[in-house]
């Protein structure tokens, strides 16, 4: 049988990058679950998300645990990144394995938030650290997470990982050309 | 215009695909006379001012139904459509 | 008074002293044979025809404005006959036909240019359409002539033929296809009105319609009551107050639609394009402005203004288009408020109130019908009988499932 090779969805495609106060790396999330509780199913969902150290997410929530993340991503679902989905949560939540759909990119540097305020319609100011938004990057899809002050996770559709690193590599030169002059 | 979604909070319009005034939350019974289904469809008040339509918004998947002003651009509210006549 | 060159030198040896208004601004009477609502391009059409083709000259056309302040006055002017169904097709070759006599027939400089329509294509599946649209207007007796990538390289070199979204594969030109001066169609049937004694009454509202016994009798307006047995109603984006009045909902929504000018150039653009996969066209007026415009902004709106994302995605085609649009500062943008039907196609009806009929739902492309949307809704209110290219703009065709859906997008207000 033929060996395929395993690509990431940003290989080859010239990261990390450094421009002024950005670093655009990818950022490879693992194992991505979408967890879709059951109708009055809440409670028995935060139950068998507790071995993780989470509950599930409010609307624009994330929680970190130590191995996995959890992020609210549209009304009654979420994604479970970084871990398997634990034991139990299959039978109170519809979960759909979501792990090659995605590509993941992490922007960070204290130029970060400049960077995206160019592609996404959000206002970053009163975007708390340790929150997240479903919201669009130019043209694309986008969940964004805030893990730290200085740290944008950024997902969107696999298929969009050359356009994604396009546009905000265009929005990190035009930033740092008008800082350099 | 900013269209606040009951989920994600105020979002930028871009955010959201626009469908149409209400009436179309409301269908009709199956067995309707056509007349019912025709104003489902087509037929609308079309105010200028004051109204409630439906937009959906692409990031989360939310049917939100606004209640805005078409001859101002203002916008005063908006509700789920999934929880209309609830609570 | 004729306009004539004759008249131009003359009127200039003199001082220019001796021209007249262009027409009357007479008080309303208590009552007239018919009443048109509306002085857009549409009402004043209509009046113009019910008085030429049909001797009925104790009519007016009540304007709640002034004449051309809607939509007549805010379009980006193209002029074309390039539908493809029936219904559609047969209607807007009559008005182009209309078009290139228009300018004798009034008097009047329409500036009618017949500068060639392209519209683009990006795939085999698009060149394929378009090469049966190209037929049906043949068919019609219309032109049309396809153009491979080399061809519409020869007509617009400057285009990006390679961009990677929407590479360009060809061309339908439409020969006949172009602009005219919007606001001066208005004004040349108005005069032409006018001069056939049609009151054409300004700042004056309709505000309810009369109605006995499911008979129309006459309106009341700002400036008074007036009676008529007949009653027209041409007002565009607000068909739905006005039909409201007689107790009727109509199949439309009303939208906006935003377009854009730069400051003036030098000719560079000689034709019209149209590049409908991006959302984006653009031609060049007399005056050197690049005008051009895209998509409705897509919720309904009465106000006369649009949002930015529309803005942004109108520029964003338009460089991907012409990149050499970007050094051109744009001017103006504005918006207008289009009647939205559930086909994308008008309505030249009866209602079912006697002696009140209606047309309404022309979308973004009404301007180009003027001088046929006139001459059936004159038909229609003088005979009683629907003229036979307008004889599918039915009022109930939504319920009886006889749409004329161009694009194919099905009953959705917006999407056409
Ligand atoms: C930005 C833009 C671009 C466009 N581009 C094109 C194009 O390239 N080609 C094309 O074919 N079409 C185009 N159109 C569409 C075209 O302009 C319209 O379809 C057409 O002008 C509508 O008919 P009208 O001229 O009679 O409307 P209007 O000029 O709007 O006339 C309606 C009149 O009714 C009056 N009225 C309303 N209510 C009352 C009342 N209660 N009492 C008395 N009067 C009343 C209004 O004041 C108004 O003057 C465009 C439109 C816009 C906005
Ligand atoms: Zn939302």
């Amino acid at each position: 049988m033929a060996e395929l090779i395993a690509k990431s969805p940003g290989a080859g495609l010239h990261l990390p990058v450094t421009r002024g106060g950005a670093t655009l790396a990818e950022w490879l999330p693992g194992a991505i679950t979408s967890v879709a509780p059951f109708a009055g199913a809440g409670d028995k969902v935060d139950a068998a998300l507790t071995p993780l150290g989470m509950g599930f997410p409010a609307p624009n929530g994330m929680a970190q645990g130590k191995t996995a993340r959890i992020v609210w991503t549209g009304r009654g679902q979420a994604f479970l990144i970084g871990a398997p989905a634990p034991e139990g949560l299959g039978a109170v939540a519809a979960l759909t394995d979501q792990s090659d759909g995605w590509a993941g990119l992490r922007l960070a540097g204290p130029a970060a938030a400049d960077v995206l305020a160019r592609l996404v319609p959000l206002d970053l100011d009163s975007f708390a650290p340790g929150t997240a938004a479903r919201s669009l990057l130019g043209h694309m899809a986008l969940i964004l997470m805030r893990p730290d002050p200085e740290v944008w996770d950024i997902l969107v559709f696999r298929s969009m990982a050359r356009t994604a690193i396009h546009e905000l590599d265009t929005a990190m030169v035009q930033l740092a050309a008008r800082a350099a002059g | 215009m900013r269209i606040p979604c009951p989920l994600c909070g105020t979002r930028d319009r871009r955010e959201f695909t626009y469908y149409g005034s209400e009436d179309y939350a409301n269908r009709p019974a199956a067995d309707a006379p056509a007349q019912a289904w025709d104003d489902h469809l087509h037929n609308r008040d079309n105010p200028c001012g004051p109204t409630r339509d439906l937009w959906y918004h692409d990031p989360c998947g939310a049917w939100v139904r606004v209640h805005r002003d078409t001859a101002t651009h203002a916008v005063h509210g908006s509700d789920l459509v999934a929880e209309r006549g609830q609570a | 008074m004729r306009y004539s060159g004759l008249r131009v030198l003359t009127e200039g040896l003199f001082g220019n002293k001796g021209w007249k208004p262009a027409w009357r601004d007479p008080a309303p009477k208590a009552q007239y044979d018919a009443i048109i609502i509306g002085g857009g391009g549409h009402g004043l059409s209509t009046a113009y025809y019910l008085a030429k083709n049909h001797g009925l000259t104790n009519i007016a056309v009540l304007e709640k404005g002034y004449l051309g302040s809607g939509n007549i006055g805010r379009n980006t002017t193209i002029v074309r006959a390039n539908y493809f169904l029936q219904g559609n097709s047969e209607f807007y070759s009559h008005s182009l036909k209309l078009w290139e006599g228009l300018e004798s027939e009034l008097n009047y400089n329409v500036m009618h240019s017949q500068r060639g329509l392209i519209n683009l294509f990006h795939s085999d599946g698009q060149r394929d359409a378009f090469v049966r649209r190209g037929n049906a207007m043949i068919n019609q007796g219309d032109d049309a002539i396809l153009l491979d990538r080399e061809g519409v390289r020869r007509h617009l070199p400057y285009l990006d033929f390679e961009q990677t979204r929407f590479p360009i594969y060809g061309g339908l030109l439409h020969p006949r296809g172009g602009t005219a001066r919007h606001d001066a169609v208005a004004w040349g049937y108005a005069r032409g009105a006018d001069r056939r004694g049609v009151d054409l009454i300004q700042n004056c509202e309709v505000t309810g319609i009369d109605i006995e016994n499911g008979r129309v009798t006459g309106v009341q307006t700002t400036r008074g009551a007036i009676r008529a047995k007949k009653v027209g109603m041409v007002v565009a984006g607000r068909s739905s107050q006005v039909a409201a009045m007689a107790g009727m909902r109509l199949p439309i929504e009303s939208h906006v639609l935003q377009a854009f000018v730069t400051e003036g150039l030098k000719p560079v653009i000689d034709h019209v394009i149209s590049f409908g996969m991006g959302h984006f066209y653009m031609s060049q007026s007399d005056k050197g402005g690049l005008v051009f415009g895209g998509d409705l902004d897509f919720y309904a709106s009465y106000a006369a203004r649009g949002n930015l994302p529309i803005i942004e995605h109108v520029m964003e085609a338009g460089m991907t288009l012409m990149p050499m649009i970007g050094r051109a500062k744009v001017l103006r943008s504005w918006g207008g408020i289009m009647d939205m039907s559930p086909d994308g196609s008008p309505i030249i009806d009866k209602t079912p109130i006697d002696g009140l009929f209606v047309d309404c739902g022309w979308n973004y492309g009404g301007f180009k019908a003027v001088p046929a949307s006139g001459w059936c809704m004159a038909h229609l209110m003088a005979t009683g009988e629907s003229h036979p290219v307008a004889r599918r703009f039915r009022l109930d065709r939504f319920a009886t499932g006889h749409v004329i859906d161009e694009e194919g997008t099905g009953s959705q207000h917006n999407l056409h």
